[in-house]
């Protein structure tokens, strides 16, 4: 048995997994894990934040997507047998968990938001399912008991002192059947939507584009960010896909969140429900954001926005 | 001519499930069923592309017998024939199980170029049978994909990832799970509908498959997620705007 594994994409992520990783090896009585993607460098941040062993994976040639690790990290697996094995859930992570997990022939929690050990000492694992409607708990009866776990789910393991630990690197892998042609960093957005503490979300009920402006507008008065539903991102790209909220989207925990136009569909609401206030405008009094709001107002955004802000703007004295 | 072959799940509709809120037990027993969302975008784009290069394609579907009800959903939206791999154990299968039986019934049966599946289920939203497939059957797979063009022998796809796009280049047989906005799934005419009726379906039960499916993953509960929320209701007018404002002023949420 070799303990807790954890493999992250990006140094963020691996950390995020190593805290979870050590909560579970101290309960355990054994070890952590980490993988470290090429970096050296990593690979000691990684060891002084917990990990008693790092696998280095030895780079990749510009045209080899990161999936090419699934061997090499499949290898390791089958030599080490680790307990568990937590991936984050970023979607390279996704793919990979699944084709390791495929290829050990074992289970896989997919997207995790939290994990404890029962008196077995088993990997008990909550998920959502139905869009979030639902909790799905989950035991792996297989070994490695495998995870993956949403970004930002952990707080990232800290520095701790006096750190030893091994790094074992592990050799290139060798060309797959995938090529890469090219990477399209996308544009770094300086807004952090789980950061703002009022979120206004427009929803498709927003008829064109131009019309952001009015909600903008409601926005800035209430010094807020505005987020949106998926298809208003991902169909439409009238806001940056890292602005939709939901069970595919962001979690966010706002103050407040006041959703104009969106209809409320479980897979939205999964992702502000731990908002403080829930406030909703639809024109229609049965949609579904209603039952999930604490203040709804019934009523054509297009009446009600400009009101509301000018309301705001009388009472903050903006 | 690409031979193409499309997984879908007949799923129960998410909209429908009622919950008991001090129990936290969902009602299932009311809820409608429906293709699932997103396999819909995988069906599509399986018709578009034969539509643009020729060729052939398969529904498969694995479920209990009566999700012998999406049959007819499926091929009106264009495949040519469909698989209905069920048994009445096919209830309730984890990813792992749906993604062997799925390997067993290809690889046995059917010739192909290339799979698409949804990006996730809308129930289990596990996103693994896609990936998990490709490693059973030996193939190179893509995920998040949305945009997908057939090259001779290969197929270049940009993958939508939470750092960017990726382009990349698969050889066939590939397969590749579609995010939703690749298409806009068309909806069936009456004609098609009509159609979809006398169009081949091929039945293959677990005794056929040779298959025992080990559970790997033990689901031990599900409970609603529940959300103490007031409900209060206001109107448009002016009078009630301002309750509003005064009582998010109270709550300390604005400032
Ligand atoms: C697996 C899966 C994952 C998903 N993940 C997410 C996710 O993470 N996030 C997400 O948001 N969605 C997600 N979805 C999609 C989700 O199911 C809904 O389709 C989506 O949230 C609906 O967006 P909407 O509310 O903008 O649009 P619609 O559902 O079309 O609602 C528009 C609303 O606007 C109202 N309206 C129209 N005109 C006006 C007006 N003039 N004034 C006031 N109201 C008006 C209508 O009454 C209606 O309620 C997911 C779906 C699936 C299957
Ligand atoms: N029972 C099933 N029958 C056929 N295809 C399925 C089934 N379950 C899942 N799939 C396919 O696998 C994809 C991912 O499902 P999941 O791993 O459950 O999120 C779906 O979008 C479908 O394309």
């Amino acid at each position: 048995m070799s303990g807790v594994w954890v493999l992250g994409e990006r140094r963020e992520q691996t950390l995020e997994l190593l805290n979870a990783g050590l909560g579970l090896a101290r309960e355990l009585g054994t070890t952590v894990t980490a993988f470290a993607i090429q970096d050296q460098g990593l690979a000691k941040t990684y060891i002084e934040c917990g990990a008693d062993t790092v696998y280095l994976l030895g780079s990749l040639a510009p045209e080899q997507p990161l999936e090419d690790y699934v061997p090499v990290i499949v290898d390791v697996a089958r030599q080490k047998n680790p307990d568990i094995f937590l991936i984050s859930a970023t979607p390279r992570g996704k793919e990979m968990a699944a084709r390791i997990a495929a290829r050990l022939g074992v289970g896989l929690g997919s997207e995790c938001t939290r994990l404890r050990l029962d008196e077995n000492k088993s990997l008990v694992m909550e998920r959502l399912m139905f869009g979030g409607a639902a909790v799905q708990t989950v035991v792996c009866l297989t070994r490695p008991q495998m995870a993956t776990i949403p970004p930002r789910t952990f707080e990232p393991a800290v520095p701790l002192a006096n750190r030893e630990g091994e790094i074992i690197e592990l050799p290139a892998p060798p060309a797959g059947k995938v090529r890469v042609l090219e990477r399209k960093p996308r544009v770094q957005e300086s807004v952090d939507i789980t950061e703002a503490r009022v979120v206004v979300a427009i929803g498709r009920g927003v008829e064109k584009q131009e019309d952001i402006e009015l909600i903008q507008e409601l926005a800035n008065v209430a010094g807020g960010e505005l987020g949106c539903t998926r298809p208003i991102a991902e169909e439409l790209h009238w806001l940056p896909e890292n602005r939709y909220l939901g069970i595919s989207g962001q979690k966010i925990k706002p103050d407040l969140y006041i959703g104009v136009g969106v209809s409320g569909q479980i897979q939205h609401i999964s992702g502000i429900r731990d908002a403080k206030v829930i406030c909703a405008i639809n024109k229609d009094e049965n949609a579904p954001i209603f039952e999930a709001a604490d203040y709804g107002i019934v009523g054509d955004l297009y009446a009600v926005v400009p009101q509301l802000t000018r309301e705001l703007q009388r009472v903050l004295k903006k | 001519m690409p031979r193409i072959i499309t997984c879908y799940k007949w799923v129960k509709d998410e909209a429908d499930i009622k919950v008991d809120t001090s129990s936290r037990q969902l009602t299932l027993d009311r809820v409608g069923y429906k293709i699932s969302d997103y396999d819909r975008n995988a069906i599509e784009e399986a018709v578009r592309m034969q539509e643009q290069h020729g060729g052939s394609v398969i529904a498969v579907t694995v479920g209990p017998p009566s999700a012998k009800q999406s049959l007819k959903d499926a091929l009106s939206r264009g495949p040519e024939e469909a698989y209905f791999i069920n048994d009445p154990s096919f209830a309730e299968l984890e990813p792992a199980q749906t993604a062997a039986i799925l390997a067993a019934v290809i690889k046995g049966r059917l010739e192909y170029d290339l799979i698409i599946c949804g990006e996730g289920s809308s129930d289990l939203y596990a996103q693994q049978v896609g990936p998990r497939l490709a490693e059973l059957l030996g193939i190179p797979c893509a995920t998040y994909v949305n945009k997908l063009a057939l090259e001779g022998t290969r197929i270049n796809v940009e993958r939508k990832l939470d750092d960017g796009i990726e382009k990349i280049s698969l050889p066939l047989p590939a397969l590749v799970t579609v995010l939703p906005d690749i298409n806009t799934p068309r909806l069936p005419g009456l004609k098609q509908v009509l159609a979809a009726g006398k169009k081949p379906v091929h039945n293959i039960g677990l005794k056929d498959l040779g298959l025992t499916c080990e559970v790997t993953l033990n689901t031990t509960g599900i409970l609603a997620a529940t959300m103490e929320r007031r409900r209060l209701r206001f109107g448009a007018g002016n009078e009630d705007i301002r309750k509003v404002v005064d009582a998010l002023l109270k709550e300390g949420v604005i400032a």
